[in-house]
Formats: structure tokens, C-alpha cells, sequence
């Protein structure tokens, strides 16, 4: 079909003003955003690029501008769901909210905090994203100790299959009705369907909240010291490690503010517990006997509202991490010093944060910097060279990098995406 | 299609071939015995000296994941169903070889593996029974927090395959919600695995689409389990509360609070009032029949328990469950306990009951519900527990307590609450001995949000109440919702009668839970009971389900016919071909 006929229906679907012919080079094939404003207007569109054999590729936020190019080569449709942001139900008695997938994480605590609910204790800057996106994509750290993985918050999900078909998967606390089918959606980056609206578990504000930091000899210590609390089923709102050098470049203004020193292999550890008073008072005080228990003590608490108050957007520009590493708790300390060495031997310095604690373990932020005081973050060539020895340094002390997938999957996947889009058109170029 | 016959010479042949002689039998008392789970409606034709419907043409032992692929790979090539087998205590009738073919016993594949301290992970094999991995795990320290009344009798495989869940699982969660990774035999004949923290994974979580498949895309060989640390502490008390409703607002605030007690249940009047029928001292059952109770309440000195040699003293603390009660596993089926009293009602019999509550109705369910309903109005009976490390458990079950009285419920002490735990085995070994005479008693167990909980206790007590007498508790309470358990008897005049009334009231049970947006099953799983609703459970999203038996078991011969995934993939594809 010609371009702009096809603008034309893709007009008759969503009207003009939401339709965008996006430019293209010379050569390629034409490419459309069109921003739905409805479900079913999503089931319309997906159903129009099936019958042509046009690329449907869900955007979010848009902030992965990187997936798109992967389906060059052929027409393709960038579905934008930021008009889908409403809220379609809050069910303030069993404490969960369906929700457009194009509204924000940020968005959605807005409509929340008002009526003292909140998403939960998630790292902040997961909140940024779009719903639809956190859950089409699965990357570490988008979980939170107190209320698990973010794909546990999820009882439903509604999506558009590749015909044109919605579901919508049961909701109900548990089942016990066959595989989660939700499941295929959630980490399916849009190869499976698209998914429209999303129904998440939420969570009242936490009664009391209260922040503590600790110092600890060693980076071994503080990781030793977070190990033992959570064995104990303490659940804090958010738990993180510094190693003395990022400590200094995260919360240099505080360190000194305080006059809290760190001698160079020392670590802090800062913890914020929530929950009904008792139970918050209860989990400080147990971090607290277990950061003793390794030869810690607590430090001023200034620093712990420092941090809680910087995370997740750090308005003092701090580099981001130069690349992170999923790790489960036995091997944390032999990847952290691993990588230690690695950077040593390229005549480099890495510098870390240990946080995003959760079943699975925890994430590692390692920094590489160069050598002396006053470090400054490597770039270009430099940087490369560095976290390319230091990322095999990880993998080899039992970390897992960022983007791993179970390639024994491939072959099932395949014939999943085969079963549900025949003709291929489900971002064709994700997951491969 | 699989094939409905082979030839059972060369079947033997091959199976042989494969696994020795010794773990292969074709013979009839075998055959027999794993032609079916612990699904009533095939105890009603047991009991009714019926031969099984299905029979698989062969039981085969395994004992090692290769041996698995190799069964696999031969029943593609023969076109043969696999019907996995774990302990054979499902209740929906999830083995039933519908098509004939090899039932895979996995009781041989029982290797335990701890993984490093840290971890609190535990790579198990599908075929241990929950009961020891239970005990082994405590010997270290651990849990893995899984209490199914059929503990003694089922197998981590099985809880796995089905989506099971403990009577812990307020605190543990579900298994589904314990999984670290899982090692599978797909229908394609390949060893896969799932695990990797999964969240630095790309892709779909394979874990969450193989837990709860029923053997249907794969068999589960062995998984990796998260494990919490041994409770230090154990806290039951019993409540009472004026109503089902003023009940369910006080578990929703606590849970809501961010409380997690490891259990709550709620028993209905109904429930509450059977349960009071003729009530032996519960201090004397938990020293009758119990563990007896030492400094680790429910886990203490267990001198006569009869199930393991015990360490010796300085050892800490043994890990031991109560065993299950006698009175209850003596196959008299001497209608005792809560089950009897039920079936005595749906019989007619007035043994033990109070006069006021059966001279009336007897024979007609939907009379004697409505009676029960008002002699019932006596207050509902909660117990409540907790347990993890102590200072916390400590902290939190005053938290608890506090909350719920505020929320009205009454404290009946702890006494109350400990009768629960003595007895919470019990009720499974029942089940047998009680089907006679056309007589059943069966359970459903249904879920949905708080929002429509009420809705959901009131519409399916009516559909189950036009059939039966019937009763309820809630159970396995979450902070978005909560399961109810219904337990129902009824009593046809043959056996023709009896499985028409049977039909009926699962069918009027679930279509009441559906229409009012529960889910049909939060724990027993679907098997071939509830496969005629897996439509309406699910509805256009059975297409992703059919899209992963396509890709996992593209041949169709992972235990075909089972959860709605035997009809519907015909009418799907004649829908394709309509299309076309």
C-alpha cells in the first residue's frame, strides 16, 4: 500500500493530529508514530499492520531510541502510548490501581500520594518510566526489599496480540489456573503483544520512616552486616552500600558536614526501615546489632537523610556508573574484588555501590576512575578498554551483566512468537 | 493427536532398553494404581467397585534428569503420551491418562543439594517427598515454608507442576513465589534450565510459565528454592468475630498494614458451629496426637514420632512435624471429625450432631443450609499464627493482636490457636474411608481480590448450597485479596446420581466464581476438574497458553487433555482455518 494511503487509515484509526510521518533516510522504508488514545484503538492499529505485514514497535517513554533502529528494512509503526495515562480504577480495599500503561511510575504517585497510598519503596529512578514499559522490559534492580520484584506487583495485565485480539489476563491475589500467562507479556518487550493497561499491587504510606548509617571497617563487613539483617526478615524500605571512594564522590558535601571519616578501605552502610512504628524501630535495631556484630558502629544520621533524599535523581550530577552487575549475595564480595583487581591491572580505580537488594542478590555500580585523589571518571578509548576487563573480571567471579539471556529460551521463544504473530510483525527486531 | 494404542511388546522393549527392567512395569496392579490421583469423583467409582476409565499402557521409574530426556524423546517418536507422576495426592484428577501412555513416576529422583549459606537457596529433585525435604531443610536451619495438608504425601515436583500453596502462605507465599530457577524436560525431549537471577535476564520469565503447566509443556526434574531461615519463635492465638464480614475487614487491615502473619483463617458460622460439635479438649489432642510441644513450639522433642532417627541432645532443636492423626488415617471411616459431621448431615444420619440442627431438612441441602445459617449464628472461630526470627515475630504479632482487636475480634487465647496446629494434617486422610453409599465430600477452593470478596463467598455458598450442605473458611490471606475454602458433602442414591450431583455442583461452584471475577482455583490446580472452565477463567488469553503448548510441546504428548488445552486447540485450529 502506498504511504500516505496508509497515513490515511492510520488517520481514520487515531485522527490526524495523533498520526506523525517520521523521517526516514533516503531508500527507507516510510515509518509512523501514532499515539492511540484508546485500547481499542490500539487493537485497530496492530490489526491494520497485520493485514500489511507493517512493524508494530511500542514506545514508552521512549527513552531506548536504540531498539528502533533494529527494524529498519521494513515499514513500521511506532505505537506512543503516552496518551493512554489514565488511572481506569483505584481499589483503595484491596490496595490496587489499573492503570493505562502510558501513564508514568512518577505520574501514577501523584494520583496516589493524596490518598496516603504510594507504588511502594522501588528504586526511584525506575519511576521515570512508563508502567507499560517497567513491565515489556526486564532489567535488575527493579525491585525493592520490602515488597519484591516488581512483576510480583503485577495481578493483570491487558495487551493487544499480534491479530488484533485483546486479553486480558485474570485478576486475582493467587491462582493456581495453569502458567502465569501475564508472565509472557511481562519481559516480552513488546514481541508478544502490546500491552495497554496493567493492574499493580500498591501499598499504604509506611507509618514511620526511619533512616540509619553505619560505618564499617571493610566493604566485606558492610556486605556481611546486610547479609545478616536480611536473614533476620528485616525489610527495609531501602538498604545501600558505599565503598569509601564512591561514599566520597556521592556524599562528599555531607562526609565533611558531619565530620564522619572513612579510612580508604572502609565502607558505609545506610538503611531506611518503614512500617507500622514497632516494626520500623524493630528493623533499624537489628541492622544496627548486625553492623556491630562485624565490627561497625553507627555514624551520624545526617548522612542516611542525605542519601535517602538524593536517590534516584542526583541533582549534583554524580557520573553514572560506568556498568553494573547482578549478583547473589556468596559472590558479592569475590566480584567486588575482582573487579578491584581487574581495574588495578589496566591501571585504573573502581569505586562501587551495592544496592537493589532482593531475593535474587544485589546490584553492584562500579565507577572506574582514574588513579590518585580527586579520581576522575574514565571516558572514551580509557573506559572501554577498563570496563571491558572489568565486566570478564565479574562474569568470571559469578556475576551476571546486564542484558544475560538464556539462549537454551531461543528456540522456544521463536516458536512463541511463531504461535502468536505469524507474520512477524511484533518488534521484530527485540529479542534476537 | 497422541495414539490411543501401541504395541505394548515393543513398548516394553524400548522402556526396558532405556531403564532396565526393574523400573518398568506394565503390570495390571500397577497400571491400576496410577490411573488416578485423590479426585473424589474417582474415589466415588473406587468405592462403587468400578474399574479406571484410562489406564497408561506403562509406569516407568527414572532416576536421573537423562533418563527423562531419553522418555521423552522415545514417547515422540512413538507418539505416546508422558503423564508425570508425583505423589498422586492431586484432587482434580491431573494424572488421569485420558490417552493412555507412560506415567513418569519421579518418587526415585529425590536428591537434595544445599547451596551455599548465603544463597538461602536449595537445589531440590522433583520426586522428594514435602514432608522430608521439609525435615532435611529444618536439620539445617532452613525452610522452605511449604505446609500443604498434603505434606506427607506429596512431592516438591507436584507442588511445583500445580502452583500449590502451604497453610503458611500469608508470610511464605505460594511456591510459585519461591522459585529461583527450574531444570525442565520439555515436550521436546531437551533439558532446559530457568535459573540466573532472573532479573538480569532478557525475555520472558520462563520460571513463572512453566510453574503451574501440570506436566502439560514439560516435566520438572529439579528446581532451585528460596529458603527463609527456621523460625525461632511460633505464635498462634485464636479470636472470635461476629460475622464472615467483620472477619475479613480485620485480617484486611492487618495485612494491610504491612503486617505478615504467617496464617489466618477465618471459619465460617457454619464452619465455626460443625467445628464446636461435640469438641474433645483441644490441650488433650495436642498432647495426644502432636509433637509435644518443647521450647520450639511445633517443632519440639519428638521421642515417638516414628520418622526418623533423632540427633542427639545438644543438637539443637529436631525438626519435626506432628504426624498425622491417627484417628484420622485408621480407615474406619468412623465419620469422625469435620468431615464426618458434614457427611453425616448430607446422609441424614443425626450420630453426634445436635438435634436442632438436623431434625430439620435432612436430605434437602438448600433447607438445611438455610437452617444452619440461623442455629449458626454464634460467631466465627479465627486463628491466627505468626512465626520467624524472635525479636520481630515478637514485635509484630502484638502489632497483630492489637490490630485485630481494634477491628473487634475477640481473643480466645492461645490455646485456641494451638488446637489448629495439632490437627492441621488431618483432614487429607479423611477423604477415602468416607466415600460410601453414594456419599462424597469434596473441597473447592476459590479466590478473589477483598473488593469482591463477599460477592464471591456469597454466590458460590448459593451455587454449592442448591446441591449440598456446605461450609467455608478463609484462608491464605493476602494483602490484595484472599482464598476461600469450601467444603462441601452430598449424597446421591447410585452412583450415576451421585456423579450427576457431583457435576453440578462444581459446575454451578465455578461458574458463580467466575461471574463474580474470582479465580476457579487458588491451590488444588486444574487437572481434568476444572478444565471445562479454563475458558471462562481465561478467556481470549487461552490463546497464549495454546501459543506455549505449541511451542513446548509441539507434538502434543506432554499429559494431553489437561488444562483445557484438549477441545479448544481442535476449535482454535479449525478458527485459523476459517480465517485463512
Amino acid at each position: 500500500m502506498p504511504a500516505e494511503a496508509f497515513t490515511r487509515e492510520l488517520a481514520a484509526r487515531v485522527g490526524d493530529a495523533n498520526v506523525q510521518t517520521l523521517p526516514v533516510a533516503a531508500g527507507d522504508p516510510p515509518a509512523w508514530q501514532v499515539s492511540p488514545g484508546a485500547a481499542a484503538e490500539v487493537a485497530e492499529i496492530v490489526r491494520l499492520c497485520d493485514r500489511d505485514g507493517v512493524a508494530v514497535l511500542p514506545v514508552g517513554s521512549g527513552a531506548r531510541p536504540t531498539r528502533w533502529r533494529s527494524a529498519v528494512g521494513r515499514q513500521r509503526v511506532h505505537v506512543a502510548l503516552r496518551r493512554m495515562d489514565h488511572v481506569v480504577h483505584l481499589d483503595e480495599t484491596s490496595l490496587l490501581v489499573h492503570v493505562q500503561a502510558g501513564l508514568t511510575g512518577a505520574g501514577l504517585e501523584k494520583v496516589l500520594a493524596p490518598r496516603g497510598l504510594s507504588i511502594g519503596d522501588y528504586p526511584a529512578t525506575m519511576l521515570g518510566s512508563t508502567i507499560g514499559g517497567m513491565i515489556a522490559v526486564r532489567t535488575p534492580g527493579k525491585s525493592s526489599v520490602r515488597h519484591g520484584f516488581l512483576e510480583d506487583a503485577v495481578l493483570g495485565v491487558s495487551a493487544v496480540l499480534a491479530d488484533g485480539r485483546t486479553i486480558h489476563t485474570r485478576v486475582a491475589p493467587r491462582r493456581s489456573t495453569g502458567p502465569d500467562l501475564s508472565r509472557a507479556l511481562c519481559g516480552s518487550e513488546g514481541t508478544l503483544g502490546v500491552i495497554t493497561s496493567v493492574v499493580l499491587r500498591i501499598h499504604r504510606r509506611a507509618e514511620s520512616r526511619l533512616v540509619a548509617a553505619f560505618r564499617l571497617p571493610t566493604c566485606d563487613a558492610a556486605l556481611a552486616a546486610a547479609h545478616l539483617s536480611l536473614r533476620e526478615e528485616v525489610k527495609p524500605a531501602g538498604l545501600r552500600i558505599y565503598d569509601a571512594a564512591e561514599a566520597r564522590a556521592h556524599l562528599g558535601a555531607e562526609l565533611q558536614q558531619t565530620g564522619v571519616t572513612l579510612d580508604d578501605g572502609a565502607a558505609l552502610l545506610l538503611v531506611a526501615t518503614a512500617g507500622p512504628t514497632d516494626l520500623a524501630v524493630c528493623d533499624r535495631d537489628i541492622v544496627a546489632s548486625a553492623v556491630l556484630a562485624e565490627g561497625g558502629e553507627a555514624v551520624d544520621t545526617r548522612l542516611g537523610e542525605a542519601w535517602w533524599k538524593l536517590r534516584g535523581g542526583d541533582p549534583r550530577e554524580v557520573p553514572p556508573p560506568s556498568f553494573q552487575v547482578t549478583v547473589t549475595p556468596s559472590r558479592q564480595r569475590a566480584v567486588y574484588h575482582a573487579v578491584g583487581g581487574a581495574a588495578r591491572a589496566v591501571g585504573a580505580v573502581s569505586r562501587a555501590h551495592v544496592s537493589r537488594f532482593d531475593a535474587d542478590g544485589a546490584v553492584l555500580f562500579f565507577t572506574l576512575v582514574t588513579p590518585g585523589p580527586g579520581g576522575r571518571p574514565l571516558d572514551g578509548a580509557r573506559l572501554e578498554e577498563a570496563r571491558a576487563a572489568c565486566e570478564e573480571a565479574a562474569r568470571g567471579a559469578g556475576g551476571w551483566l546486564l542484558g544475560s539471556r538464556s539462549v537454551q529460551f531461543d528456540p522456544y521463544l521463536a516458536a512463541l512468537r511463531a504461535a502468536l504473530d505469524p507474520r512477524g510483525i511484533m518488534n521484530p527486531g527485540a529479542l534476537v | 493427536m497422541p495414539r490411543a494404542h501401541v504395541d505394548p511388546d515393543r513398548l516394553r522393549r524400548d522402556l526396558e532398553s532405556l531403564l532396565g527392567a526393574r523400573r518398568v512395569s506394565m503390570r495390571e496392579g500397577d497400571l491400576d494404581t496410577y490411573a488416578r490421583d485423590m479426585w473424589p469423583r474417582l474415589l466415588l467409582a473406587r468405592r462403587d467397585g468400578r474399574p479406571p476409565d484410562h489406564l497408561p499402557f506403562a509406569v516407568v521409574w527414572p532416576e536421573h534428569p537423562r533418563e527423562l530426556v531419553a522418555l521423552v524423546k522415545l514417547a515422540r517418536a512413538l507418539r505416546v503420551p508422558i503423564i508425570p507422576y508425583g505423589g498422586g495426592s492431586g484432587v482434580c484428577g491431573g494424572v488421569v491418562p485420558v490417552h493412555g501412555g507412560i506415567t513418569v513416576d519421579l518418587k526415585r529422583m529425590t536428591a537434595i543439594r544445599a547451596v551455599s549459606r548465603d544463597e538461602l537457596v536449595v537445589d531440590v529433585e522433583a520426586g522428594v517427598n514435602g514432608e522430608r525435604f521439609e525435615r532435611e531443610l529444618r536439620r539445617r536451619g532452613y525452610t522452605f515454608g511449604n505446609f500443604p495438608s498434603s505434606i506427607y504425601c506429596s512431592t516438591v515436583g507436584g507442588w511445583l507442576a500445580t502452583r500449590a500453596a502451604g497453610q503458611l502462605s500469608t508470610k511464605y507465599g505460594k511456591v510459585e513465589d519461591r522459585v529461583a530457577g527450574l531444570t525442565v524436560v520439555t515436550g521436546r525431549g531437551e533439558l532446559v534450565e530457568t535459573d540466573g537471577p532472573s532479573r538480569a535476564m532478557h525475555g520472558p520469565d520462563w520460571t513463572q510459565l512453566l510453574l503451574g503447566s501440570e506436566g502439560t509443556l514439560g516435566i520438572i526434574a529439579s528446581a532451585r528454592l528460596r529458603l527463609a531461615p527456621a523460625p525461632q519463635l511460633e505464635v498462634y492465638r485464636g479470636f472470635e468475630v461476629d460475622s464472615v464480614a467483620q472477619g475479613c475487614e480485620a485480617i484486611r487491615r492487618v495485612l494491610q498494614r504491612g503486617l505478615r502473619p504467617a496464617v489466618v483463617r477465618l471459619y465460617d458460622e457454619f464452619d465455626t458451629f460443625i467445628n464446636s460439635l461435640g469438641k474433645r479438649a483441644p490441650t488433650g489432642d495436642a498432647a495426644a496426637h502432636g509433637a509435644p510441644r518443647g521450647a520450639t513450639p511445633g517443632y519440639g522433642a519428638p521421642h515417638d514420632d516414628g520418622l526418623a532417627p533423632l540427633p542427639a541432645p545438644g543438637e539443637g532443636a529436631l525438626p519435626v512435624l506432628p504426624r498425622p492423626d491417627p484417628a484420622a488415617s485408621d480407615g474406619g471411616g468412623d465419620d469422625d471429625g469435620v468431615i464426618g459431621k458434614l457427611l453425616a448431615l448430607a446422609r441424614g444420619k443425626k450420630r453426634g450432631l445436635r438435634q436442632e440442627a438436623i431434625g430439620l431438612a435432612l436430605g434437602n441441602a438448600r433447607l438445611l443450609n438455610r437452617v444452619a445459617d440461623r442455629v449458626a449464628r454464634r460467631g466465627c472461630r479465627m486463628v491466627i499464627g505468626l512465626e520467624g526470627s524472635r525479636i520481630r515475630t515478637e514485635v509484630e504479632a502484638a502489632l497483630v493482636f492489637a490490630e485485630l482487636a481494634h477491628a473487634g475480634a475477640r481473643d480466645t487465647g492461645e490455646v485456641a490457636g494451638r488446637a489448629w496446629l495439632a490437627h492441621r494434617y488431618a483432614v487429607s486422610y479423611r477423604m477415602s474411608p468416607t466415600f460410601r453409599d453414594g456419599a462424597f465430600v469434596d473441597t473447592m477452593e476459590v479466590a478473589s481480590t477483598w473488593e469482591r470478596l463477599q460477592d464471591l463467598y456469597h454466590s458460590v455458598r448459593e451455587a454449592i448450597g442448591r446441591h449440598a450442605v456446605v461450609m467455608a473458611h478463609f484462608s491464605h490471606a493476602y494483602p490484595d485479596g484472599c482464598s476461600i475454602y469450601f467444603t462441601f458433602a452430598a449424597h446421591g442414591d447410585d452412583l450415576a446420581e451421585a456423579r450427576r450431583l457431583y457435576d453440578a455442583i462444581w459446575r454451578d461452584g465455578l461458574e458463580a466464581a467466575t461471574r463474580v471475577g474470582g479465580t476457579i482455583s487458588h491451590h488444588h490446580g486444574v487437572g481434568l476438574l476444572k478444565a471445562p472452565y479454563m475458558t471462562g477463567e481465561h478467556r481470549e488469553a487461552m490463546s497464549v497458553l495454546h501459543a506455549l503448548k505449541r511451542s513446548l510441546d509441539p507434538d502434543d504428548i506432554m499429559n494431553p487433555g489437561k488444562l483445557g488445552l484438549g477441545a479448544p486447540r481442535a476449535a482454535d485450529a479449525a478458527a485459523k482455518g476459517g480465517r485463512a
